[in-house]
């Protein structure tokens, strides 16, 4: 065989292989997107329809109340409260870790070392083991089923990551930089939102990213640390679906729709900052 | 107006003290230069006079005023950094501005002295450029304007051309030079390069393990280094330095080479006294291609090892009982491995160090 | 500037500025991570049940840790925990280190390709398991129709129910979803792999495989480290999953640790023993987690003045 036939088959494979590797990416997501658009008898049909034959937006119409039936589950509800708490947890998030990172990046200090280790075991203690804890204290002070009950916890969540990725952030921006900024006539404070902050600020907008997805995501402890329309997000809101009796997949997946929609975007803006975030704060610790 | 006066200066990183109470003066309008392997606290005695680094103990003026306490913004100093520290999401035109800026200086004087400051560095073409739109020659002239537009009263100058290529390097110093004699401010400099040294400084402070080994003018350090680390960091090649000892008005060598004492020196050895003889290889010549003839000499007959041809001269490479001396050729011919030559040593510029203390014998 | 120091307060000098800057976050985490921690601590030493609040006084010792380490379900799931961890991160290393090379090889597009790459990262747990639970139903999931219409299978293959084709559904979720991000970080350490070696293993003679063994994997380990490390910080977000997709059942089969324990503490509402259980659990997440972060710690040493 020729090498350059050989070359043209290793090139073809490798095609083959992404065009493969894409599919089983994309195809569940899709298909429930896709299952989004589609009435329910279509979905259930016998044998298969695979060629949709109708496709409309009456799923999203009637989990928002619009449609002509009226679905038991308060969607607007539940995507209300998931974005208050995503947003207001991702907000605090973010400033304590900026300035949790900064003072890992710039600062030698005792117990550093111990200090990041025990922020990043703190992130690994499971949902479900911190929720009941939490669920039992939350219980007595009257934070079970409240929308800052859960902000409090998703911030704690959201911190030792937050801190982990703005750490590598600054640490990329030289010391010199405020340095110079302080001979130039800054203060310390100023030296750090007139050079520092702005040059991380890419940055830190994808940790920001990355909190906000984290709690729009988190299911196990809002699971129990939610009950009603005051505080439930929309993971939560999606499991209502399965405790009717015949479970309502076009609805079901219309709300993932709109679960995974912030999601797509929001990576496809973060993507680039993230992988560098991400192998930063690994590879020069 | 700003001297700068450091006194019993100490540094101490926890337990391990890095700068061991170190005083100098620096007059007004001086231009010093730190020198010292790395590691010798040159640039964290730098780093104390700017204000980065607390000062542990002793004290450090800028002009009239104690400045152990004031912030770096305080101290109306500049720097220029190893790395330039360009603001990388500001313009040139804005970085130059940036301190004034910061002092809230009226509009107007930002833009004139923005002006001044160009046009003393050759910028005014590239001010609405990024910084990682410049050449490293070019950034290094923005630090070096970001520093003088303030009209500060002293520059400091942290390795400020290590990160360029040797061609560069050479024209950058002697535009740091030009800048120095256009804009008379108090100018400390650190380096680990002795040739920059040499070049730029009017005063060398010659630093090691966090001591000042020696200060002084260029000549004087070159000429009359007063121990043997100074006699080796300075001049290059480095100064040959061989074991020795006195026997009566004669310097024997490790080899058994006997050489006279030369006048000059005989009042500070004394019988048997152990040395380091120390010699420049300029003043070890093969007979007839040395710079100049005259003057006392001696002359002592070598194997050359390797000769290393530099075009207006050649080293040669040789050896006394073991240890390598270095020794230069003049006007050069080819010389072939393992060549006996005879060379010629010019006794005026021998150093004597005594081999217990390091230290130069004239010294006492 | 001793003198200067003892002038100062306390909270003005420039060393305890940094424990200025962490206290928000400190704080954060102690009252919500820590102290809850230490309360189920000792609730775990109760025989705390919800329905019964005076019972949270009810000091019982170590019966709570006796009663999971001689219950048979409990060392079922652990097994079964661990099992699923193990073979899902294996999986995920491999897959991610075969997309990584094969992105690699892709000149053309491969931003894009990386893009998507990253979107099953960002789903939700929730979702994943959701849309896994769509494809796998027996009845209209997408996987047997396309086998019915295939015609490869007449009747409905039961993926959530048998015993061994549910745990493995959940497997196929958890692999699909953590997957990518093995697949971005060796991506990014291939990017930032130096070519001399390279080429200098290959003008010594190495074979292609001989230089993938001994150039290329010693470099990635530290990134499938981080990978790992990352990986390890949120591997019970497999709770979601399983909870969405079978609930741990039928009867148990796919139960892990951690829907034991909200069965335990939430269904049966024994707090004090779900307690004791949720903390085994932790300490399992710490050891994975301590695990690979020393691995990461070696590894990066074992690369030296690389960086």
């Amino acid at each position: 065989m020729s090498s350059a036939l050989k070359k043209r088959i290793g090139k073809a494979v490798t095609w083959a292989l992404t065009f493969l590797l894409m599919l089983i990416i994309c195809m569940p997501g899709l298909w429930v997107v896709l299952t989004g658009f589609r009435p329910n008898r279509e979905v259930l049909a016998k044998p298969a329809v695979w060629i949709p034959e109708e496709l409309s937006l009456n799923n999203f119409a009637q989990i928002f109340g619009f449609g002509a039936e009226q679905v038991a589950i308060p969607v607007p509800a539940y995507f209300t409260n998931s974005l208050i708490i995503a947003l207001t947890s991702t907000a605090i998030a973010i400033l304590i870790g900026m300035s949790g990172g900064y003072a890992f990046a710039r600062f030698r200090f005792r117990f550093k070392d111990g200090i990041f280790l025990g922020l990043m075991l703190s992130r690994t203690v499971p949902g479900i083991a911190l929720s009941l804890p939490v669920f039992m204290i939350w219980s007595r002070i009257g934070l079970i089923d409240t929308k800052p009950g859960l902000i409090i916890v998703y911030v704690a969540l959201n911190i030792p990551f937050t801190i982990w990725l703005i750490d590598g952030f600054f640490r990329q921006i030289p010391k010199e930089m405020s340095e110079a900024a302080q001979v130039d006539g800054c203060t310390r404070w100023q030296a750090f939102w007139k050079i520092e902050f702005p040059l991380a600020r890419s940055g830190i907008a994808s940790a920001a990213i990355f909190a906000f997805l984290t709690s729009w995501n988190e299911y196990a402890l809002a699971s129990q640390l939610t009950r009603s329309t005051d505080s439930k997000t929309l993971p939560v809101g999606l499991m209502d679906f399965t405790a009717q009796f015949t479970i309502d997949w076009a609805g079901m997946s219309a709300m993932a729709v709109i679960i995974i929609v912030p999601a797509l975007i929001l990576t496809f803006i973060v993507q680039k900052h993230l992988i560098s975030g991400l192998t930063f704060g690994g590879v020069k610790g | 107006m700003a001297e700068i006066k450091l006194q019993n200066v100490v540094k101490k990183y926890g337990q391990l003290e890095v700068v061991h109470g170190i005083g100098l003066d620096i007059a007004h309008n001086e231009f010093v230069v730190l020198v010292g392997p790395s590691g010798c606290g040159k640039s964290t005695t730098l780093r104390m006079i700017a204000g980065l680094e607390e000062i542990s103990d002793g004290t450090i003026s800028i002009g009239p005023q104690v400045v152990n306490e004031l912030p770096p913004r305080k101290r109306n100093i500049s720097m220029v950094f190893q790395n330039y520290a360009l603001y990388p999401h500001m313009s040139v035109r804005e970085n130059l501005g940036f301190g004034l800026k910061i002092a809230k200086q009226p509009e107007a004087v930002v833009a004139d002295r923005v002006r001044e400051a160009a046009e003393i560095l050759g910028l005014e073409e590239l001010l609405e450029r990024t910084p990682a739109e410049l050449s490293g020659g070019q950034r290094q002239r923005v630090a070096m304007g970001r520093a003088i537009v303030r009209h500060p009263e002293a520059f400091l100058f942290d390795e400020p051309l290590s990160n360029l290529d040797a061609k560069l390097r050479v024209q950058m110093r002697t535009e740091i030079k030009k800048l120095h004699q256009r804009v008379k401010t108090t100018v400390v400099y650190v380096t680990h390069d002795q040739v920059e040294a040499m070049t730029l400084a009017d005063r060398i402070v010659v630093m090691k393990d966090g001591w000042i080994e020696q200060v002084g003018t260029p000549m004087e350090v070159f000429n009359h280094p007063l121990n043997t680390f100074v006699a080796s960091f300075i001049g290059s090649p480095p100064m040959n330095l061989i074991d020795a000892q006195i026997t009566g008005d004669k310097i024997r060598l490790s080899d058994g080479t006997h050489l006279p004492v030369p006048e000059r020196l005989e009042n500070h050895v004394r019988e048997g006294q152990e040395v380091v003889f120390g010699l420049r290889p300029d003043d070890l010549t093969p007979q007839g291609h040395g710079i100049a003839e005259n003057g006392h000499r001696a002359s002592v007959e070598l194997t050359v090892e390797l000769a290393e041809l530099l075009g207006t001269e050649t080293i040669l490479y040789t050896r006394i009982n073991g240890s390598e001396v270095l020794g230069k050729m003049f006007d050069p011919r080819d010389v072939s491995p393992g060549e006996r030559m005879t060379f010629n040593i010019s006794l005026d510029k021998v150093h004597l160090f005594d081999a217990q203390t390091q230290k130069s014998v004239r010294l006492g | 500037m001793a003198k200067i120091e003892k002038r100062l307060p306390f909270w003005q000098r420039e060393s305890f500025t940094p424990f200025v800057l962490l206290f928000p976050a400190i704080l954060t985490l102690v009252l919500v991570v820590l102290l809850p921690l230490l309360f189920s601590l000792y609730t775990s030493f109760t025989g705390y049940r919800l329905i019964r609040p005076d019972s949270l006084y009810n000091f019982v010792g170590f019966r709570n840790y006796e009663r999971i380490f001689t219950d048979w379900d409990f060392w079922v799931a652990f097994g079964r925990t661990v099992l699923f961890l193990t073979i899902a991160l294996n999986l995920e290393f491999l897959f991610g280190l075969g997309i990584a090379l094969l992105i690699n090889r892709i000149t053309w597009g491969q931003r894009t390709l990386r893009t998507i790459m990253m979107f099953p990262m960002m789903f939700s747990p929730i979702l994943v398991g959701y849309q896994f639970k769509f494809i796998f139903n027996d009845n209209i999931g997408v996987l047997n129709n396309a086998l019915q219409s295939l015609g490869l299978s007449d009747g409905a293959i039961p993926w959530l129910v048998d015993k061994h084709l549910a745990m493995g559904s959940i497997i196929v979720a958890e692999v699909w979803m953590s997957t990518s991000i093995f697949a971005i970080l060796l991506l990014a350490g291939l990017f930032a792999m130096p070519r001399d070696p390279l080429e200098a293993a290959k003008v010594d003679g190495c074979n292609p495989w001989q230089v993938f063994r001994h150039i290329t994997l010693p470099f990635l380990m530290p990134f499938a480290f981080i990978a790992m490390t990352i990986r390890s910080l949120d591997v019970a977000r497999a709770y979601d999953i399983v909870d969405v997709m079978t609930g741990g059942g039928p009867a148990g089969r796919t139960e892990l640790l951690w829907t034991l324990i909200a069965r335990v503490g939430y269904d049966n509402s024994r707090m004090g023993q779900a307690n004791a259980m949720a903390y085994v659990s932790i300490l399992l997440s710490i050891a994975f987690t301590y695990y690979f972060f020393r691995k990461l710690i070696a590894a990066r040493r074992y690369m030296g003045g690389a960086n």
